[in-house]
C-alpha cells in the first residue's frame, strides 16, 4: 500500500478515529486506526467494537492496499510532521511516512488489515435528515442529567423517542430530569425509542459543526450518524428507561420569576460555603423575594436575597445547588420560572417565556 | 486526676479453662481449635507453645509439631460462660469496663486508689481474686492510656503484671520494639523497612509531615502518635473506617457457582441485616475470594448512593464474584462485607422514580423485626435441600 495525501487532510480525520479507537492500556488491534486506499481515495475507519467511524478523503493512490497502525501514535507524528504532502508506504509489517521535501523517516508497525474487526453495515441504513443546530441543542438541554452509577447502567445515556413531528430527548439521574421536545418541520421515520450513550452524543458534538446538517439512522441496537462522508455509530443502551411522563407535574400551584444571571450570581457566592457532600441549599420564596443560603457548617454560612416575580405564602424549599446550576447554564433568555406545589414534590425550571424544554429538581429533605 | 487504665488479658484462656474442666490435661500441652483438615489452632497453652504451636497455626502444622498435645474442639459456650465470670469480677473493680473480646477487657481505674490502693496492689488484688474465684490466671498492663496498657499487658505474660508510670511512655515504647508495636503488622513492617526505619526511635526521628507523605495521612498519623507513646486512639469506640463483613471457610473447596451464589445471597443478608439493624448505611461492598492455592482477591464496589436493601448487596456481589472466579475454579473462603459506612439519616435526597429496592427494603425490615420476636423467618433459596424435602 502506497499513497501521498496532505497531510492536514488526513490529520483533521485521524483525530476524530482517535476517539473511536479503545483507549484501554493493553494495547490491541482495536487500539489501531484502518486505512484502505484505491482508485485515488484514502478510507479510514476505526473501532472499538462498541462505537464506530468511518470517512474517506481523496488522495493519490501509489499502490492499492490496506493495514493498521497504532491511532494514537500515527495521530502524533501526523500533529508534529510539516504541513505539506506526505507520502505513506507500508511494506513488511511497516508503515513507512516521509514528507515529500524533508529527511524525516517515521517507521510505524502495522498489523495486518484482515485481522481488524469488520465495521457494522452502514451504506444500506435509511437516514433522515435534521439540522444540526437542532440537534446539538437537544443534547445540551439533557446530557448533564445523566448518571454516572454504573449500577443504573440505564440512565448512563440520554433517551431518544419519536413523537409524530417531533423528537423528544430525556435524560435523568433518577434525581432530576431534563426534557426536550423539539418540532421538525420534515417527516421522520418512526422508530422504537432508544437509550444513547452520552460518550457517543458527545463524540458527535465534536465531529459536528452546529451548522448545516446531521443524518441520522436508529435501529434497535445501533444509532448511526452521517456527517457527509463520515459515519459514526454507536450500539446503544439495553435497558428499560423508567416510566419518565409519570414524573412531570402536570401542573404546579405556585410560580416564581427569576432572572438567570441573577440566580447564577447568587449560587456561585452561596456555593461557597455549601457542605460538599450533600450540596445542600436553602430557597426561602416570599413574595417578591427570594432568600437563597446554605447551612450552617464548621466554616460559617452564607445568605443572599434576590427579588422575583411571585406573590403567594411563604415555602422553604431544599435542593441540591448543582441541579439548579447545570440547567441554568443552558437556559435560553433573560428570565426562568421556578415552578412547586409542595417543599417536598417536584420543582419544575422552565425559560421564561417557555420553550420545547425544560427541567426538574427533587427536591432535598429538611432536617 | 492522674488517668490509669488496666488491661486484661486471660492467659491462654480457652486452653487454660480445658485444663481447669479437665485435671489430667493440667501441666500438658493442650490444643484447642478445629480439628478437621482445615483447622486452625485456636488457642494453645503455654505447655504447647514451647513445641513452637501458637494460635492461628494450621492444625496439621501443630500435629506435627506437638503430636503429644490434647486436641480439643472449642466449646464456647462454657468459655463464655466463664468470661462473664471474670468480668464480673472486673466489674466489682471499676465502673468502667470496656469488654473487647471474650479474654480481653480495659478497665478504667482512675480516682479508685482509696478503694483499691496504688495501681500496682489494685493489680495485684485483681489478679489474686479472678485466680481464687475463677482458677485462671491473668495478665494485667497498667498505662495512661488504652494503648500503652495494652502492650503492657503482653509484655511479661504470662500472669503478667507490667505498669508503665507516666513519662515513661516513649522508653516503653522502644522497649516493646516495632514488631510488638499495637497495630503494626507485616504489611507495615515491610513498608517501613523500605524506608529504613527498622527500630522505634528510627520512626521517632520522623516529622508527622514526613510521614504522612511516605505512608499517607492516617497511616501517617497513627505511626508518628504510637512512636511516642500516644495513643492513637484504640477502642475508643469511634472507629474511623469500619466495616461489617462475614466470610466463610468451606469444608471442602466448592468450584459449583450455584453453591457460591447461595453463600452470597446468605452473607449479603447477614451484612445487610447488621446495617439494618445498628441503623447504619453503606455504599461500598467488597467480595473476598480465597482460592484452593491460598491466593486471596478481594474486589469492590461503591454505589453512587447508600445501598437498600440484601437483594442490590447480592446483585452486586455476584457481579463481583463473576469479574474475578471462573467457571469451576475451586473456592476455598468467601466473604462479603460492607464499607463506607456512615450514621444518620439516609435519604436526603428525594427519588424522581419509586426505587426497585424501597420495598424490598421494607420487607426485609419485617423479616429482621419477625426474627427478632424469635420466629424463624428464611428466604427459600437459603434452605438446603434436604430441609425442602422435610417441608410437606
Amino acid at each position: 500500500m502506497k499513497f501521498a495525501c496532505h497531510k492536514n487532510t488526513l490529520l483533521k480525520e485521524i483525530i476524530l478515529a482517535l476517539d473511536f479507537t479503545s483507549q484501554r492500556n493493553t494495547l490491541s488491534i482495536v487500539s489501531n486506526v484502518l486505512l484502505e486506499t484505491h482508485e485515488n481515495i484514502l478510507y479510514i475507519m476505526a473501532t472499538d467494537q462498541k462505537v464506530g467511524f468511518k470517512t474517506q478523503i481523496p488522495v493519490e493512490t501509489l499502490e492499492a492496499g490496506s493495514t493498521t497502525v497504532f491511532c494514537d501514535k500515527f495521530l502524533g507524528i501526523l500533529r508534529t510532521l510539516p504541513d505539506e504532502n506526505i507520502i505513506f508506504e507500508e511494506s513488511n509489517d511497516t508503515l513507512l511516512i516521509h514528507p515529500d521535501s524533508n529527511s524525516i523517516n517515521f517507521e510505524l508497525r502495522t498489523i495486518a488489515a484482515e485481522k481488524y474487526p469488520t465495521l457494522e453495515e452502514t451504506a444500506n441504513q435509511t437516514y433522515f435528515t435534521i439540522g444540526q443546530k437542532d440537534f446539538f441543542s437537544m443534547v445540551s438541554q439533557t446530557i448533564f442529567a445523566i448518571s454516572d452509577d454504573e449500577t443504573r447502567y440505564f440512565m448512563n445515556g440520554v433517551y431518544l423517542e419519536h413523537n409524530n413531528d417531533s423528537l423528544i430527548m430525556v435524560a435523568t439521574d433518577g434525581r432530576r430530569l431534563s426534557y426536550i421536545n423539539r418540532k421538525f418541520s420534515q417527516t421522520i421515520p418512526s422508530f422504537t425509542p432508544v437509550i444513547i450513550p452520552a460518550k457517543f452524543l458527545t463524540l458527535l458534538k465534536k465531529a459536528g459543526t452546529d451548522e448545516g446538517e446531521i443524518e441520522l439512522s436508529i435501529t434497535d441496537t445501533i444509532m448511526y450518524a452521517r456527517f457527509g462522508h463520515q459515519i459514526m455509530y454507536s450500539t446503544l443502551i439495553k435497558g428499560q428507561f423508567p416510566n419518565y411522563r409519570r414524573v412531570i407535574p402536570a401542573t404546579q400551584s405556585f410560580t416564581c420569576k427569576i432572572s438567570v444571571a441573577e440566580m447564577n450570581e447568587a449560587l456561585k457566592r452561596v456555593s461557597l460555603l455549601v457542605e460538599n457532600k450533600a450540596k445542600r441549599i436553602y430557597m426561602d420564596i416570599e413574595t417578591g423575594l427570594i432568600t437563597i443560603s446554605s447551612e450552617e457548617s464548621e466554616f460559617g454560612q452564607a445568605r443572599e436575597k434576590i427579588t422575583c416575580d411571585y406573590t403567594g405564602d411563604n415555602y422553604q424549599l431544599a435542593i441540591n445547588y448543582t441541579y439548579l446550576v447545570n440547567p441554568l447554564r443552558v437556559i435560553e433568555g433573560e428570565y426562568f420560572n421556578l415552578c412547586f406545589t409542595e417543599p417536598n414534590r417536584a420543582i419544575t425550571i422552565k425559560p421564561d417565556p417557555e420553550r420545547d424544554y425544560f427541567h426538574i429538581i427533587m427536591p432535598m429533605q429538611k432536617d | 486526676m492522674e488517668t490509669i487504665w488496666f488491661h486484661v488479658d486471660m492467659d491462654a484462656f480457652y486452653a487454660a479453662i480445658e485444663q481447669l474442666d479437665h485435671p489430667e490435661y493440667r501441666g500438658n500441652p493442650v490444643i484447642v481449635g478445629g480439628l478437621g483438615n482445615r483447622g486452625v489452632v485456636s488457642a494453645c497453652s503455654y505447655e504447647a507453645r514451647v513445641f513452637g504451636v501458637h494460635s492461628a497455626m494450621p492444625i496439621y502444622k501443630a500435629r506435627q509439631l506437638c503430636p503429644q498435645a490434647h486436641y480439643v474442639r472449642p466449646r464456647m459456650e462454657r468459655y463464655s460462660q466463664i468470661s462473664r465470670k471474670v468480668i464480673s469480677i472486673l466489674e466489682t473493680f471499676s465502673p468502667v469496663v470496656q469488654q473487647i473480646s471474650i479474654d480481653e477487657a480495659f478497665l478504667d481505674m482512675s480516682g479508685t486508689e482509696r478503694l483499691f490502693g496504688k495501681p500496682r496492689q489494685a493489680a495485684i488484688l485483681l489478679k489474686t481474686r479472678v485466680k481464687n474465684e475463677t482458677g485462671l490466671v491473668i495478665s494485667v498492663g497498667i498505662g495512661a492510656s488504652r494503648f500503652i496498657a495494652k502492650m503492657a499487658s503482653g509484655y511479661d505474660k504470662p500472669d503478667g503484671l507490667c505498669r508503665v508510670s507516666p513519662g515513661n511512655e516513649i522508653a516503653f515504647v522502644d522497649a516493646v520494639g516495632l514488631k510488638k508495636l499495637w497495630g503494626i503488622g507485616e504489611s507495615t513492617l515491610k513498608a517501613l523497612a523500605r524506608h529504613s526505619i527498622t527500630s522505634v526511635p528510627h520512626l521517632r526521628q520522623h516529622s508527622l509531615n514526613h510521614l504522612q507523605q511516605l505512608f499517607g495521612e492516617a497511616t501517617g498519623l497513627y505511626l508518628h502518635q504510637v512512636s511516642h507513646g500516644l495513643d492513637p486512639g484504640i477502642h475508643t469506640g469511634v472507629t474511623k473506617s469500619r466495616s461489617i463483613s462475614t466470610e466463610m471457610t468451606f469444608p471442602v473447596d466448592v468450584s459449583k457457582r450455584t453453591v457460591l451464589e447461595q453463600n452470597l445471597l446468605g452473607m449479603s443478608h447477614e451484612v445487610m441485616f447488621r446495617t439494618i439493624q445498628e441503623g447504619v448505611l453503606a455504599s461500598t461492598v467488597t467480595v473476598k475470594i480465597r482460592f484452593s492455592d491460598f491466593s486471596t482477591i478481594s474486589v469492590q464496589t461503591t454505589a453512587e448512593k447508600p445501598f437498600f436493601s440484601a437483594e442490590q448487596v447480592f446483585t452486586l456481589a455476584k457481579s463481583l464474584l463473576a469479574s474475578r472466579w471462573q467457571e469451576g475454579q475451586p473456592v476455598r473462603l468467601l466473604g462479603v462485607a460492607l464499607h463506607s459506612i456512615t450514621a444518620g439519616t439516609p435519604f436526603l435526597q428525594q427519588e424522581l422514580f419509586e426505587n426497585p429496592y424501597q420495598r424490598k427494603r421494607d420487607l426485609e425490615k419485617v423479616v429482621l423485626n419477625l426474627r427478632s420476636k424469635g420466629r424463624n423467618v428464611q428466604k427459600a433459596s437459603l434452605l438446603t435441600p434436604q430441609e425442602e424435602e422435610k417441608s410437606p
